[in-house]
């Protein structure tokens, strides 16, 4: 008696719970039916935050003397709205923790919209597609080094972002790609030294509002020879006629800028792994201009040339056996930058980084990376440095 | 200096390297009764987001973002990365299914 009680609850359980299985079915069936009846769908209109940051362990040595410290987490979220299919805005705020001061910036903030299937529009502030490293490979988990290379971001000579308006696009030729870009922005400004002497002749390129009426002009053509992408050369250039503050003897003085930029990724199953190269080197010539020497007050002029150089080689070996193996990533980058001979940051500097990464997942790593430089000459004079850094990057 | 002299003849050149070449890559005229389509190298979605993604991060994960999700990035990697419009959507339809 006591079993057939059992037996007959047990069937009543799962009675029960079969029939809850097919009411929430036909619930859910139901819903479906009642929002495709009136006409749900996902909204063309999306507010997304995404974003990178970073933290970590900087160990620096220069000339003998050793600096440690825990570097503050660097934070850099992105807004994007998308409006429509079609129109979408995008801004990068970025906060970093630098000499017991929060620096806030804004990187970008820009409208971009899709005009055709070769041509879209970008007006605001936005990453300058000068060689690819500044508009494409800068954040830092993507960054396969916690430094950037000789040549980019402060001190450096190529352009990272401007106001103004861009028009780039691309088009698949049926294997072959090209891409393209074409911009005029604020341009930048040039110091003329009366502020920082021992500056005079470089270029600033965080014009925000113009110092005169000439705009800077350039672009960028990419493409891309082989069916599978692997390979990518650029070329780029900008350029404006006058960079000095208007009604200044400094107005007329122009600049030109120029890019070439190379990339080659492809898996190799010969060495179990992927190889990724990049490259890029710039030029940037400004014209000759006097400025006044801080010491002795006397004029004085040099051919205001310079360039930098960027090389750089990582192997994840993607097809090993050993899951930790997998998620590991050689890297080593060599960089130089050449500032003109006559001015008062003249110098010439040549740095080689070498690094371990960890991948965490496909936008998370930990960075471990050793990097000396050699200067000669620049602000602070002869010397070597050297880093050992620890970084943890990740992309969200 | 004539710098937007340099400018402008660079810019003309780009523009006729990128008229040589959608020409060159055009079968629309008689000598073939072929399509455009029979000269194109299709590739799936999966094999695009290998490929293009690569270029300069890791390929992501279908499963991180919802659809509505890969919809925004396709669009901000599309004008980003400059990206063509027949690959872009390839990827973004392929990241929506395989999430």
């Amino acid at each position: 008696m006591k079993r057939i009680l059992i037996i007959m609850l047990l069937f009543f359980l799962v009675g029960n719970i079969m029939a809850q299985d097919t009411k929430q079915s036909e619930i859910d069936s139901l819903v479906d039916v009642a929002l495709a009846k009136k006409g749900f769908k996902p909204s063309k209109t999306q507010f997304m935050i995404r974003g990178y940051g970073h933290t970590g362990l900087n160990n620096v040595t220069t000339n003998g003397d050793t600096e440690s410290s825990y570097v503050g987490s660097a934070f850099a979220p992105i807004f994007l709205f998308k409006h429509s299919d079609k129109l979408l805005f995008e801004a990068e705020l970025e906060f970093v923790l630098e000499a017991n001061n929060l620096d806030v910036g804004l990187e970008y903030a820009n409208v971009m919209y899709v005009a055709n299937d070769y041509l879209t529009i970008r007006a605001g502030k936005f990453l300058l597609p000068f060689g690819t490293f500044m508009e494409r490979l800068h954040p830092s988990w993507v960054n396969r080094l916690p430094t950037k290379p000789l040549g980019f971001g402060h001190d450096g000579i190529a352009p990272g972002s401007g106001i103004g308006l861009e028009l780039r696009g691309s088009v698949n030729l049926g294997g072959p790609r090209l891409n393209y870009s074409v911009y005029s922005t604020n341009g930048p400004r040039l110091k003329d030294g009366s502020i920082e002497p021992d500056e005079a002749g470089r270029l600033l390129f965080s014009n925000f509002e113009d110092n005169n009426n000439s705009k800077a002009f350039g672009g960028r053509l990419g493409f891309l020879p082989f069916s599978d992408s692997s390979t990518e050369i650029g070329f780029s250039t900008y350029s404006t006629n006058g960079t000095g503050i208007k009604d200044t003897v400094y107005q007329d003085v122009g600049a030109f800028l120029y890019a070439f930029d190379f990339s080659f990724i492809k898996q190799i199953p010969a060495i179990s792994g992927m190889v990724d190269i990049k490259s890029q080197y710039n030029n940037s010539k400004v014209d000759n201009a006097t400025y006044i020497d801080e010491e002795d007050g006397l004029p004085y002029t040099f051919n205001n040339e310079s360039n930098s150089f960027y090389a750089q080689l990582s192997y994840r070996p993607t097809m090993a056996d050993n899951d930790f193996i997998r998620k590991l990533e050689l890297v080593g980058r060599y960089s130089s930058f050449n500032a003109p001979v006559g001015a008062e940051w003249a110098g010439e500097a040549e740095q080689y980084a070498f690094g371990l990464n960890y991948w965490l997942s496909w936008r998370s790593l930990i960075k471990v990376a050793y990097q000396t430089t050699d200067t000669i000459g620049g602000h602070d004079g002869d010397g070597n440095t050297k880093g050992f850094f620890i970084h943890w990057a990740i992309g969200f | 200096m004539k710098t937007i002299y340099k400018t402008t003849i660079i810019t003309l050149s780009l523009f006729l390297m990128t008229v040589l070449f959608v020409a060159c890559s055009s079968t629309k005229d008689k000598y073939t009764d072929a399509s455009d389509d029979d000269f194109k190298i299709e590739k799936s979605g999966a094999q695009l987001w290998g490929e293009t993604c690569n270029r300069c991060h890791l390929a992501p994960s279908p499963t991180d973002y919802n659809d509505t999700d890969w919809d925004t990035i396709a669009l901000h990697m599309r004008v980003r990365a400059n990206i063509s419009k027949d690959d872009i959507e390839k990827i973004r339809e392929f990241l929506k299914s395989a999430n």
